[in-house]
Order: structure tokens, then C-alpha cells, then sequence
């Protein structure tokens, strides 16, 4: 089995008001089979035992669904691949001797908490705002009463999939947070049971996303290329065109 | 200890309508003045914070995640069953219950059961009312298949992401009382310690996680949804940070812990690949309806590639041993077939503790375009997890922890021996007896937050004084004391300590594994204790920590989980030890039958252990609440 | 019409009046080239006719002048506060940022529409300057159209760019344009909804190649004056 050795040069802040900087450390005798997070791990075991602070970094399922994890890896979000999160990449796609540079997500809207974990609560505020189908718990008509094609379902899927990673604010020159906000807009206006939300929902969710401080979309795209979920851009337009209509009403 | 369950009378199925109407009721003005603080946001805690908002509670929400929508429900793949029938395949109510009571080997309860089984399909119409994406056919009507073990398709589903589709409606429903102001919203915060007062759940004592800031917060009920405990064996298919801290504190403050050794291995996941790995991946269940297991006939071809081990050559094992069911046995059955096979040395893989999932034949015979519809993101996960291409090598399989039957001791209406201690989902123990079904665990955490507790919290609010109370009672501040003093105690010897939380983390996973995993036996578990007591008392020696408790600190939070670990590992021996039967997930060597499988002993085990704790390092006292069964005849599990 | 305080002046709001001020450009910008087609008749008869005829219109030239003026400030005044915003969204900038490329409209010409919008603007005021305020019949530029004197605007032209720098300079920002619709187009188009899952990428190519060809079809204008035109 190959072994790699690494240099990395990783971002540390203590905390929120500190100044960081980007920091050098050396591994050697990493296995390619293992993920960059479990290489992390490695990282932070030698640094407790020489006395010195493990990087904090986000993590949990570390089966790509939780959207905990997420760093720039070399400039990308999640690193190199597409469709992978951070916890999903394997050392195998690094070469012997390469240098790493590992960045926390930047954004305004997403300050760093410490090294390379930041505070994404503007994503749940976002959907407080609208990203919701006002129903209560209680007795509802039978699931099969509403009756959604197939192609509709799958289309409303596509945009659930979204797993919150925050790689589409990280990854945008923009630091904007439309694909993420539309992709909830565009899962459930697609929808018979959140259609008749649909025009106080883009209001409420865009004028949100704007307090929180994320920039302008500029139709880069850059976002789509980094969402490990792979949603589509086309989201954003049904987001416009969702405030489009809204504007009529 | 006496342990009234609360079972209502009357006939099964009409348990719970009489319950309901028979229960006290709260005035919706008064709602508004009780506050209810529900620790984690699964699909549990999420529905039932929602729900219990939307009826007018004042409610406080806390979870170790940086938001609610990252709870490891978000990870369940396969789907969610549902008595819907919609199939007109022959389901009812009664199937469904029979069939998970059957599934459990007979150790949960009747009425618990029946009606997680009645509710279940209110959780469909639930979920789609959300906005839930479930998967449809072409008519626009709902999709559904058949999983693990069932014959009937009674299981929904979207894609591979059910877990994730459910949990984030729940999210939504919780996101949407945050904006209409009646939910707090607290992430990443842990519960650290239970506040008692007068013998009743009062309040929490939690770590801002951010901060390092102990806070309390005060109610009139608590409710724990946080989960299972599987982490105790470190390789799991459980999120890294799951643990079961919330309810071992509880534990510690007198709630009972039921069936801990009670704990579920998926047959179905990737299997470990070397020293360093973090967590294991399940690949959905879902797999097994048309991949088929298999391992070469002789010990000498494990080592060979698949490629060149000829058809005949090939033992499908599971289709020989049990024609009627072959490679869809449940989970425990299949499990242990997998290690038997491995023991024998005919696994495959560098570790020879894996087996094959073939697609070959499923593929030739449906065509490689439905099997990428039916399974894409899987093999995708698998090729990229392995490197190796499923569409061409069979997958290397292996059981890995998966789910925890055992939690914390729940009356029918989900409180725990401790007044106003609710315990919702994974982290009870009511429903799946020593073996959970596939698609089940999705419906116990929804059925319980959306559909149970919204009545039996107002019950036991309805009919309880609780003189409203505050933070600053001393109560709080002694349990605030007794967190603080452990964590400086951690911190105080991880200044000097040698070994990290990560190296004891991974120690005690092994010894569980070894001892309380797939099968397990008196010798082994009477070492396993010892094992476990000695580790413990290493780690409160030698246990290396950085940092500060007033800061960001992962490595403290995972110290003290690890701590709680090493305490309910022992309680898990425990358990296993005592119940000489096998059951379920639960296969002690010493009961088995003539062909090997899993010998239940009714006479002498049909009681659910309740445990309670005595003092530290103290053996725990067992209570027993014996189950009836009044509507089934118990008999010997049988797939063949 | 019940949310008036979030209506406008969203992110969302702000690009849908980039988009159609940018639509309504790209209109000008056709029928602009269309016209100037004419210095490719070498005579420059053509071309002084048009501009007469332009001329000729009078108030009414003057009104469409201004409407263009509006559009471009609403262009530029909306992209101004966008870019503004988008840079204070990340305060910290990234030690090395990539691409992640894959099928998706990142390239150069979406990432620096602000750095070609820039140059664009520049050259706009100093083609305006040149030629609209530029020398007219008063310092002798006279052409003659039948029994009329016009202003001689071919040979001010041609003079123009027969100046290596000048040369330069216009054809780099021809080619700036043609970036900056390669891409402008389609997000227009994209900004206001119109692109949809099956039409967004033929839209997108096509966007891409009117962007090209007005790009190349105003580059050949000051190629054809450099190498070609005499007065």
C-alpha cells in the first residue's frame, strides 16, 4: 500500500477574535486508503501528544449526508473531486510529497468559530424564514390524494438533496448563498403542498438570505461545481422566476 | 423496584383510542405556561419539538450539531414501513406488528407495538403533507418496496436518503415554530447532567460547546431523543460524535436502563479496512433484495480474485441455508451467518473478514440501467470509499453496529421511571425488542414525536403539580458543581496523561466488539468486564486531554463520552451475562440450536432488564418488568 | 402586493434590473454595430449618411441618448451596490482559491465580468468623448452628401484608429466585450428565470456565440480601418 508524505499548511484561529494564520506541519507514513478527515485525525493525535492544540474541524457521519465537514482543500471546496465531501475524499488522490493548504469556509455570513470550523446557523435561519410547508402535526388526507407526476417528484428530490454543507457560499467568488436558499424554494414550490406558499416564501427567504450578509449571485456557477449533492444551477433561475411571478401577484 | 408500564386495558387494538380519550387533557391557554426542553433533534426530538410548539408549549431544543438538520437520523437510507397497503399486497396492522414483535424475538411490548404499527401509516400523510419528496411511480402515486425481510412492499422511501428526506421535514416543522417564536433553538450544546427536584425532571445542565459556558435551563419536562449507543464499539455506521452521555446522566440520576446488550449488527456494510479508519459505511439493506451473498466453497480460493472463482465453486450460503427467505433473512440472521463463514476462513478481502454481495446475475437479468436507478448513489459511495467498481466486482460486505434496541426504561407513555423524564426514539427501548426490523427505526422516532408524546407529555402535565421553579435553585447549582468537578477532574489529569481519548476510544471498541458483539459467551464476558473496569480505571489515570474547559474542545467533549462509554460498556457485559438466552441481535454461544440459530429460553427471560445505578464502580441492580403476550403465541423464530 | 418593504432591492430584485438593462444594452449594441457595418464601404459615404441621418433626428436623438444613459446607469449603479456587497461578503479572502470547474458556466469570462465591465466603461467615456464630442464640421471635418455639407465622422474615425495605440486599445476592449457577452447573455437570461433544466444549456451556447460574434464582428471594424481604410 503506498505511503504519503504530506506537507500542510493549515489554518489556525484560537477563536472568533483572534487573528489566525496559516500554520506548517509534516506527516509521513500516511496510508492512501484512508480519508483526508482520518488524516486530520492522525495530524491531531501526534499534536495532543507533543503538547500542542489539535486543529478543530467539523465533522459527524462522515458518510457525506450530515454536511458537517467541509474545508478548501488547494483552493476547491471539498477538495478536488466533484460530488465528494470533505469526509468522502480518500488520501489516494494526493501524491507523495504534496503540500496541502487547508482553509476554513470564508464568508461573512459564516464566521470562524476556531482553526476550521465556522458557524453556519445563517443556513437555519434562512429556512426560518420560509423554507417550511405551514402544516401541523395532526390528521392529513391521505398521502396518495395529491397526486405528482413522477418526473415532478424526482425534479423536487433533486433540490432536497441539499445536504447544508455550505460548500456553494465557500466555493462562490460572490460568497452567495442562492443555491442553497433556492434549492429549498424550488423542493418545495415544486410541490403541490408547498405551492401555495410559494410567492411568501421567495420574499421571505431571499430578504433573509440578504440580512445574513451573503453576496449577490452573479451566475458563475462555481457553486454547482463544488455541491457534492451536484444540484443544478437551474434552481436559481426557478428561484427568479418564482420572484418574478410573485412581483405580478 | 416495582415497573409499571401503564399498559392500558381493553384490546389491543383499541389501547391507545381508549388512552387517548381517557387521558388528561391540558387547557390550550395554560400550554403557554410550561416550558418543555427536548435534548436532540432526530427525527424524534425534531417532530416532537415541533408538534409540542404547534400545541402551544413553550420549548427549548438543544443538539451537539451545529444545527439541528445534521442529527444522525439524516442518515438512515433505505426507508420508513408504513401499513398504507397500497400495494394490495396482503398488509395490515396486525402484519405489521406481528411481523416486528416476530423480528424482536418476542422481547418488546405488545401494546408499544401495536400501536407504533396502527400510527404508522399517519406518518406517511404526515410526511407528505410536509412536502417530503417520497419516491412515486408513474401514476404520481407513492412508490414503495419490500426490505429486509418483509413480503410485503410496505416500505417508503426517497432514493437512498429517507433518513434524510423525513429528518429534514422534521427540521423544517421545527424551523417554522423557531420563526413563529415558540422553539429555542440551542445548537451545539450538550447535556451534561439531569436536574432533579422534588423526584421530578426539572431542567438541564449543558456545555456550550462554542463557549465551553455551563448553562441551565429549567422546565417541566424533559425530553431525552439523542439517540443510541452504538459508538460504544468505536467502528460503527453511527456518526462520529453519537453517544449516549445524555442518557447515561440520566442513568446516573436514578432513570432505569433497559436491555443494554440489546444492540443490532447490519450485515450489510464496508468492511474495516485498517488501523486509522474513523466509522464504518452501511450500504443500505435495500442491496440485499437483488445482490446475492456468497464466499468460496473452499478456504483455499478466499484469497483469490472473484473473477476466478468458478460459479460451482461459489457457496451462496444464506440461499442454501434458508431457501424461503435466502439473502433477505433479517439482519441478525444474516449477520452471523456472515461471521460463521469468516470464522470458518472462507472470508475474502486483505482482512479475510468480509463476504461478497454479487450483482452479476441481477444485472444480467434486469439490465445495468435499473440497477443504477435502484442503487447508483450506493455503488457510488462503495467505489468511492474502496476504489473498487461494484458494476464489474461483486462488493466486499461485513457486519458492522448499527443500531441499539436498549435505552432508557419508557412506560406506554414514554416517560422513564423518573417523573417527567420522557425518553423518545433510539434512545428508549420499548419497540423492537432484541432485534429491530429494516424501515422501522424512522417510524418509532416519528410515531413517537409526532404522534405519541404530544398526548402523554399533556397527561402527565395535566396531572402533576409543578410549582414553577427556576435556575437558580439549588438544584441547579449542585448539578452544575458535579459537572464542573468532572470536568476538571478529565482536564486535570489529561494535563499529564499519556494515552488520547482517541487510543482508549478505539481500546474499548475493540473489547466490545470482541466480547458483546455478534456472539458472545459467559468466558468472554466475564473478561470483558474485568477488561473494561481495568480500562476504566486507566483512563482516569492516564488519559490524555488538551486544552481548556472554556473553550472550543472536541477532544473534552469526546473525553467525557468516552468516560460514559467505558461505564455502559460494562452494563452492556453485564446484561449479556445474565441473559443466558439467546435472542435477537443478542446470541449467546451457550443457546443455540441444533442448526446453530439464535434458542430463546421463554421460560426464564421473557422480562425486559431494567437496570439501575448504584454508585460509581458498583454492580448496577437488575429490575425485571415481565412481558405479556396476549394476542400472539411466542414461538421459534424461523426463516428457512 | 402584501411584503412592499422586501420587494425591491433584494439581491434577487437587483439582478433582475442588471439583467434587463444588460438585454437592453445588448439590443444597442446590435443595431449599433449594424450601423457601423457602413465603415467597411471605404468611400465613408455610407457611413457619414448614417451618422447624418442619426443626427437628423434631433430631439428625438437626443431622448433616445438619454434613455441609453438611464439603461447604462442602471447597469452600472446596480452592478456597483452587487459588487459592493459581494465583497464585503467575504472579508477574509482565501490564501489560493480554484476552480472546481465540471459542466457548469464558470470560465474566465463569468468570473471577471466586473474587471471587462470596468474596461468597457472606461472605453466608453473616451469613445464618446472622441466621437460624439469629438471635432466636427467646425474643425473641418466636412464630407458632402449631395448639395449638403455633414460632418466628415469617417475620416475622424479612420484618423483614429489608424493610431497603433488607438488600434490597441479598441481591439482589446472588443475583445473584452465579447467576454463579457459570452457570458452577459445568458445570465441575463438565467437572472430572469428564463432558463430552464432542458434549455439552459442550448441557451447558454448560444448566448456564448451572439457574445463571440459581436465581439468579433466589432473587432473587425478597427482591423479593417488599421490594415485597409484610407482616407
Amino acid at each position: 500500500m503506498p505511503k504519503l508524505k504530506l506537507n500542510l499548511e493549515i489554518w489556525r484561529q484560537k477563536n472568533p477574535e483572534a487573528q489566525g494564520s496559516f500554520e506548517p506541519y509534516q506527516l509521513s507514513d500516511i496510508d492512501d486508503d484512508i480519508s483526508f478527515l482520518e488524516m486530520l485525525d492522525l495530524l491531531n493525535e501526534q499534536l495532543i501528544k507533543s503538547g500542542k492544540a489539535p486543529v478543530e474541524f467539523d465533522s459527524d457521519c462522515r458518510e457525506g449526508i450530515c454536511g458537517s465537514c467541509g474545508v478548501i482543500i488547494n483552493g476547491q471546496a471539498h477538495g478536488p473531486l466533484q460530488a465528494t465531501t470533505t469526509c468522502q475524499l480518500y488520501m489516494r488522490h494526493f501524491g507523495d510529497g504534496d503540500t496541502i493548504i487547508i482553509e476554513p469556509w470564508r464568508s461573512k455570513a459564516f464566521p470562524v468559530i476556531r482553526d476550521l470550523v465556522v458557524d453556519r446557523s445563517a443556513f437555519d435561519r434562512i429556512i426560518a424564514a420560509g423554507g417550511y410547508v405551514s402544516t401541523k402535526t395532526g390528521p392529513h388526507p391521505d398521502a396518495n390524494s395529491h397526486l405528482i407526476p413522477k418526473p415532478v417528484a424526482d425534479q423536487a428530490m433533486d433540490n432536497a438533496t441539499c445536504i447544508g454543507c455550505g460548500a456553494c457560499v465557500a466555493a462562490c467568488p460572490n460568497a452567495s448563498a442562492s443555491l442553497f436558499t433556492a434549492a429549498k424554494i424550488s423542493h418545495l414550490g415544486l410541490l403541490p403542498q408547498g405551492n401555495p406558499e410559494r410567492s411568501k416564501r421567495v420574499f421571505r427567504m431571499v430578504q433573509k438570505m440578504d440580512l445574513e450578509g451573503f453576496g449577490n449571485c452573479t451566475n458563475i456557477g462555481e457553486c454547482r461545481a463544488a455541491c457534492p449533492k451536484e444540484i443544478s444551477i437551474d434552481t436559481i433561475a426557478q428561484m427568479r422566476r418564482d420572484y418574478v411571478q410573485a412581483l405580478k401577484e | 423496584m416495582n415497573l409499571d408500564s401503564k399498559i392500558p386495558s381493553g384490546d389491543l387494538s383499541e389501547k391507545w383510542s381508549n388512552h387517548k380519550g381517557s387521558i388528561k387533557l391540558v387547557n390550550p391557554a395554560n400550554k403557554r405556561k410550561h416550558t418543555v426542553l427536548v435534548v436532540g433533534s432526530g427525527l424524534a426530538g425534531a417532530s416532537a419539538a415541533a408538534s409540542l410548539a404547534e400545541l402551544g408549549y413553550n420549548v427549548k431544543c438543544f443538539c451537539i450539531q451545529d444545527s439541528p438538520r445534521r442529527a444522525h437520523s439524516i442518515a438512515a437510507q433505505g426507508g420508513i414501513n408504513s401499513t398504507k397497503n397500497y400495494p394490495n399486497d396482503g398488509d395490515s396492522v396486525y402484519r405489521l406488528f406481528y411481523d416486528t414483535i416476530k423480528g424482536g424475538d418476542f422481547r418488546s411490548r405488545e401494546a408499544n407495538v401495536y400501536r407504533l404499527a396502527e400510527l404508522s401509516s399517519n406518518i406517511i400523510d404526515q410526511c407528505a403533507a410536509q412536502g417530503v419528496p417520497f419516491a412515486r411511480e408513474y401514476s404520481g402515486e407513492l412508490a414503495n418496496r419490500s426490505f429486509g425481510g418483509a413480503q410485503v412492499s410496505r416500505t417508503f422511501y426517497a432514493r437512498g436518503q429517507t433518513g434524510q428526506q423525513l429528518l429534514l421535514g422534521a427540521y423544517q416543522a421545527l424551523m417554522r415554530m423557531v420563526d413563529a417564536g415558540k422553539v429555542e433553538m440551542y445548537s451545539r450544546r450538550e447535556m451534561l447532567d439531569l436536574v432533579m427536584i422534588d423526584g421530578k425532571a426539572r431542567g438541564i445542565i449543558c456545555r456550550n460547546l462554542t463557549t465551553g459556558a455551563m448553562e441551565r435551563y429549567a422546565g417541566d419536562s424533559v425530553l431525552l431523543a439523542t439517540g443510541g449507543y452504538g459508538r460504544v464499539f468505536f467502528l460503527s455506521t453511527n456518526a462520529f460524535n453519537s453517544n449516549c452521555t445524555a442518557s447515561w446522566r440520566a442513568h446516573k440520576r436514578g432513570a432505569l436502563f433497559a436491555n443494554p446488550c440489546f444492540t443490532q449488527i447490519h450485515p450489510t456494510c464496508i468492511p474495516v479496512s485498517g488501523d486509522h479508519q474513523s466509522k464504518l459505511t452501511l450500504m443500505s439493506e435495500s442491496l440485499r433484495n437483488d445482490g446475492r451473498v456468497w464466499v468460496p466453497k473452499r478456504k483455499e480460493d478466499a484469497s483469490k480474485p472473484p473473477s476466478q472463482i468458478s460459479e460451482d465453486a461459489r457457496d451462496y450460503f444464506l440461499e442454501r441455508k434458508y431457501p424461503s427467505f435466502g439473502n433477505l433473512v433479517p439482519r441478525d440472521v444474516a449477520s452471523r451467518n456472515n461471521k460463521e463463514v469468516c470464522d470458518e476462513g472462507r472470508g475474502v478481502g486483505t482482512s479475510g473478514y468480509a463476504v461478497y454481495l454479487d450483482f452479476k446475475d441481477a444485472i444480467q437479468r434486469d439490465g445495468l440501467q435499473t440497477i443504477k436507478e435502484k442503487y447508483g448513489n450506493l455503488f457510488e459511495i462503495y467505489d468511492k470509499i474502496t476504489n473498487e467498481n461494484p458494476y464489474q466486482t461483486p462488493m466486499r460486505i461485513y457486519p458492522a453496529i448499527h443500531y441499539t434496541m436498549g435505552g432508557l426504561w419508557v412506560d406506554y407513555n414514554l416517560m422513564s421511571n423518573i417523573p417527567g423524564l420522557h425518553v423518545l426514539g433510539e434512545a428508549n427501548f420499548s419497540d423492537h425488542g432484541a432485534n429491530r426490523l429494516g424501515a422501522s427505526a424512522l417510524m418509532q422516532g416519528l410515531c413517537d414525536g409526532y404522534f405519541v408524546i404530544p398526548y402523554t407529555l399533556g397527561h402527565y402535565i395535566a396531572s402533576t403539580p409543578l410549582p414553577a421553579v427556576d435556575t437558580q435553585h439549588p438544584a441547579f447549582a449542585d448539578a452544575e458543581n458535579s459537572v464542573r468537578s468532572e470536568i476538571q477532574k478529565l482536564l486535570t489529569v489529561g494535563k499529564t496523561g499519556k494515552k488520547t481519548v482517541l487510543e482508549f476510544y478505539r481500546e474499548l471498541g475493540h473489547l466490545m466488539w470482541d466480547h458483546v458483539g455478534m456472539a458472545r459467551n459467559e468466558k468472554g464476558l466475564k473478561t470483558v468486564i474485568q477488561k473494561v473496569q481495568g480500562l476504566r480505571e486507566e483512563f482516569w489515570n492516564e488519559v490524555l486531554i488538551p486544552g481548556e474547559a472554556t473553550e472550543f474542545n472536541k477532544n473534552l467533549e469526546m473525553a467525557g463520552r468516552v468516560a460514559d462509554f467505558l461505564e455502559l460498556g460494562e452494563l452492556m457485559a453485564a446484561d449479556a451475562l445474565n441473559r443466558s438466552e439467546s435472542c435477537g441481535g443478542h446470541f449467546r454461544e451457550e443457546s443455540q440450536t441444533p442448526e446453530g440459530e439464535a434458542l430463546r429460553d421463554d421460560e426464564n427471560f421473557c422480562y425486559v432488564a431494567a437496570w439501575g445505578y448504584t454508585g460509581q464502580n458498583k454492580p448496577e441492580t437488575l429490575n425485571k418488568e415481565d412481558l405479556h403476550f396476549e394476542s400472539i403465541k411466542l414461538s421459534q423464530r424461523s426463516y428457512k | 402586493m402584501s411584503y412592499p418593504q422586501v420587494k425591491s432591492f433584494t439581491t434577487v430584485f437587483k439582478k433582475l434590473l442588471i439583467a434587463l438593462s444588460g438585454l437592453g444594452l445588448v439590443g444597442f449594441v446590435v443595431v449599433h454595430l449594424l450601423g457601423n457595418l457602413t465603415l467597411l464601404r471605404s468611400d465613408g459615404a455610407a457611413f457619414n449618411a448614417y451618422a447624418a441621418k442619426l443626427e437628423s433626428f434631433g430631439p428625438l436623438l437626443a431622448v433616445a441618448e438619454i434613455g441609453l444613459l438611464a439603461i447604462f446607469l442602471i447597469h452600472i449603479v446596480t452592478v456597483l451596490t452587487t459588487k459592493k456587497r459581494n465583497l464585503d461578503a467575504r472579508p477574509v479572502a482565501y490564501r489560493q482559491w480554484r476552480s472546481k470547474g465540471g459542466d457548469t458556466p464558470s470560465n474566465l469570462s463569468s468570473r471577471n465580468m466586473a474587471v471587462s465591465g470596468s474596461l468597457i466603461l472606461l472605453f466608453l467615456g473616451i469613445h464618446i468623448w472622441q466621437f460624439r464630442f469629438g471635432p466636427g464640421m467646425s474643425q473641418g471635418y466636412i464630407a458632402t452628401q449631395g448639395q449638403e455639407q455633414i460632418r466628415d465622422l469617417y475620416r475622424l474615425v479612420v484618423e483614429t484608429l489608424k493610431n497603433p495605440v488607438m488600434f490597441l486599445f479598441y481591439s482589446v476592449v472588443m475583445i473584452l466585450l465579447g467576454l463579457h457577452l459570452r457570458h452577459g447573455i445568458w445570465s441575463a437570461l438565467q437572472s430572469l428565470g428564463m432558463t430552464r433544466s432542458r434549455t439552459t444549456t442550448p441557451l447558454r451556447l448560444l448566448g456564448a456565440i451572439l457574445g463571440v460574434l459581436l465581439g468579433v464582428g466589432f473587432l473587425i471594424i478597427p482591423a479593417w480601418i488599421y490594415f485597409g481604410a484610407s482616407i
